[in-house]
């Protein structure tokens, strides 16, 4: 009796406290997360919103006129979907569960946007794609003269510019850095630190000189001259970052490969190189990212159309005193974009492990 | 395999010296072990054999022709690393069939050839894995694998064992010397570790500030240790180092007055390891200041007219506690005479 008396108080308040403090810890996780994506969608907002409305407009704007009617109506079925499925998220950890709402989520959204929106889009504003001088088409022959080249035009001119860049930084980068990484030589400590300050410049400061550099050799107004200045410009910090990556390999690695009968080059081929090759793709990427997006040297060193590339394709698109017509504009923005996009978005677990290996260094 | 020879061997770069002076000859076959602390030069001359480092001055000799301008990887040489240094982005097969690459081996051969090999250091049903996804033990044998696979002259191993845990280490250490053996490959094993040089190897060259202090079996090291380095080197727990001052017949340590056995003279240093001192019959009376229990044995801390001196007893029960009264007993002929200043030992020993 006493006994009983005694257990059975201690026994079921102890039980239920520590149900009442899962349950608070519980609550407090859930609330921490919730205003964890709170605050990331708010912060995301002004650059997600400007993305979506440039891509509305391209899809709805006719006429070259502006409005906010269907970013307004398109916000009011995207952001509420958006919330409901981020509480979803959050509620329910069941993989299923979650793409099962995502799903149903996207479907209700595109029903309710085609219901609202649908009869305002069309593919008018991509109509550069296909027709060549468009310029000619929206204003008259007179102020366009028939000098407007075809969007494919800049668009190889980009791309070759951006993947000869890509080679170029990779090839460099990847020796450089292997040798500053590996040998001892003299002036080592200098080239380091040269590159560093090299790379505080800022670059703009050379635009007069280069132009001027570019015109006596005869390679100013071509796609090889912006090649050679970007890849000068841009190397040091490549060769800064494979640095960090090769120093992260360790020695005994290519010991034991030129023991086993290879010579430093294959080594380095077969055994270390394989090992950086998350560097590698994110040096990769970057450098074509960076020459996908130049704007300053391209705008200064390449005059006739012909050599235009997706930068000033687009800054001539935009530029007119008889008024800018905001549909083409938003629709070359898209077309602009898309490459850097889906290349951030099948690369990006590699780019994020680009500051792990430039710090180890 | 191959008979080695170092003559003269000396390392250094700008401000530092690595190996001063190493002369060395292993025959074909055997299993040396090159044993000292970090620091004495044993890696690098370890590199210096394998290639990767060529030495500042003197001649590196396989079976008699000289070396030192052959490439590393002409000479033929395995090695394992301590951190095995297994290729990440190759399978097992592939770290193991690496080395033959290089070599003309018919294909058909060279996986013949590891199939065999990987046989041999029980790693068969691992082949297609990665290196990732291995234990360290089998990373090791891997390593093992792919150091042996091209049948080398010289097998070089680094510290092989000291990432490994202490149940593997034992086991590693039979499998090593049973391939070792049954290949007969000459075998150079590079520690700090010297349970695992005298366990392994055939002759053990104790390594001190890049020059060799003594060479020869574990027994040579323990009973005749040519320096006090080696003396306090091998042996755990550590010998006994009691200092005292010889003239003429006779040694002064501590309080006590030792008669020596022949002619000495200076500051002299008495070794006595722990486990040839007991404290049964008669002799010099000591009081316990300190009892440690070691599991199978027990340390003990005696101060005496000789001063602090330590002894082992068997078994797990200590028989004595601080602040008992015993007697220290040694036979004459266990203590080790060094002296002060030059740091050798001299054939001086006690009268009995």
């Amino acid at each position: 009796m006493r006994v009983d008396t005694l257990e059975t108080p201690i026994a079921v308040p102890a039980w239920r406290g520590w149900q009442s403090l899962a349950r608070r810890a519980r609550l407090r996780r859930l609330g921490n997360q919730s205003a964890l994506v709170a605050f990331l969608l708010i912060v995301s907002m002004p650059i997600i919103l400007p993305y979506f409305w440039m891509v509305v407009i391209s899809f709805t704007a006719r006429s070259g006129g502006v409005s906010t009617d269907v970013l307004w109506t398109a916000c009011a079925v995207v952001i509420p979907a958006v919330l409901i499925y981020s509480v979803v998220h959050l509620m329910i950890p069941v993989k299923t569960v979650r793409v099962l709402a995502a799903i149903v989520l996207a479907v209700i959204g595109a029903t309710a946007l085609a219901s609202l929106v649908g009869d305002k889009l069309h593919w008018l504003n991509y109509r550069f794609l296909w027709r060549a001088n468009i310029i000619e088409e929206i204003r008259t022959k007179a102020t366009a003269g028939g000098q407007f080249p075809s969007v494919w035009i800049a668009f190889r001119n980009s791309l070759a510019l951006a993947v000869s860049q890509t080679l170029i930084i990779l090839a460099v980068a990847s020796l450089a850095g292997y040798y500053i990484s590996r040998f001892a030589f003299r002036g080592r400590e200098a080239v380091l630190q040269g590159m560093l300050v090299l790379h505080a410049f800022p670059a703009m400061t050379l635009i007069i000189p280069l132009f001027l550099i570019l015109h006596w050799v005869g390679l100013l107004d071509t796609i090889l001259g912006v090649m050679l200045v970007l890849a000068t410009i841009e190397l040091p910090f490549y060769v800064f970052v494979m640095k960090g990556f090769f120093d992260a390999v360790p020695w005994d690695i290519e010991m034991s490969a030129m023991t086993d009968g290879a010579t430093r080059r294959q080594a380095f081929r077969l055994v270390v190189l394989p090992q950086v090759r998350v560097g590698l793709i994110a040096v990769a990427v970057f450098a074509f990212i960076r020459a996908w997006e130049e704007y300053i040297f391209v705008r200064t060193m390449l005059i006739e159309n012909k050599n235009w590339v997706m930068s000033l394709y687009l800054f001539w698109v935009s530029d007119d005193i008889m008024g800018v017509d905001y549909g083409i504009v938003a629709a070359v923005c898209v077309f602009y974009v898309l490459p850097s996009l889906l290349l951030y978005v099948f690369c990006q677990k590699y780019l994020t492990q680009m500051t792990i290996g430039g710090i180890r260094g | 395999m191959a008979r080695i020879e170092l003559r003269g061997i000396r390392k250094s770069w700008v401000g530092a010296t690595a190996v001063e002076q190493i002369d060395l000859a292993i025959d074909d076959g055997a299993f040396v072990a090159v044993l000292g602390p970090s620091g004495c030069g044993k890696t690098t001359t370890l590199l210096m054999l394998a290639g990767i480092y060529s030495p500042t001055d003197g001649d590196i000799l396989f079976d008699g022709a000289r070396v030192n301008d052959v490439e590393s990887r002409d000479r033929n040489v395995g090695i394992v690393f301590q951190s095995y240094a297994l290729y990440p982005n190759m399978t097992v097969l592939e770290n193991i069939l690496f080395p033959l690459r290089f070599k003309k081996v018919e294909r058909g051969e060279g996986a013949r050839r590891a199939k065999e090999i990987a046989e041999l250091v029980r790693i068969g049903p691992l082949l297609d894995r990665r290196p990732s996804q291995l234990s360290g033990g089998q990373q090791q044998r891997v390593a093992l694998a792919r150091a042996l696979v091209k049948r080398p002259n010289l097998l070089l191993l680094d510290e092989p064992l000291s990432n490994l845990d202490a149940t593997l280490r034992l086991s590693m250490r039979t499998e090593i010397r049973r391939v070792q053996r049954e290949l007969g490959v000459t075998t150079i094993l590079v520690t700090h570790d010297q349970i695992e040089a005298t366990t392994m190897a055939d002759r053990i060259v104790v390594m001190n500030g890049g020059r060799i202090e003594q060479e020869g079996t574990a027994k040579d090291l323990y009973e005749r240790p040519a320096t006090l380095f080696v003396a306090s080197f091998v042996g755990s727990p550590p010998i006994n180092l009691l200092e005292g001052e010889a003239s003429e017949g006779s040694m002064k340590v501590h309080q006590a007055t030792l008669v020596l056995a022949g002619a000495a003279q200076g500051a002299m240093l008495l070794g006595l390891r722990p486990e040839s001192v007991r404290a049964e019959g008669s002799g010099t009376p000591a009081r316990i200041v300190a009892v440690e229990p070691m599991g199978r044995e027990v340390l003990y801390s005696a101060d005496s007219a000789l001063g602090v001196v330590r002894f082992m007893e068997a078994g797990a029960e200590a028989r004595h506690r601080e602040g008992d009264n015993v007697t220290l007993a040694y036979r004459p002929s266990d203590a080790l005479l060094f002296d002060k200043s030059s740091g050798r030992r001299l054939d001086v020993r006690l009268a009995s």
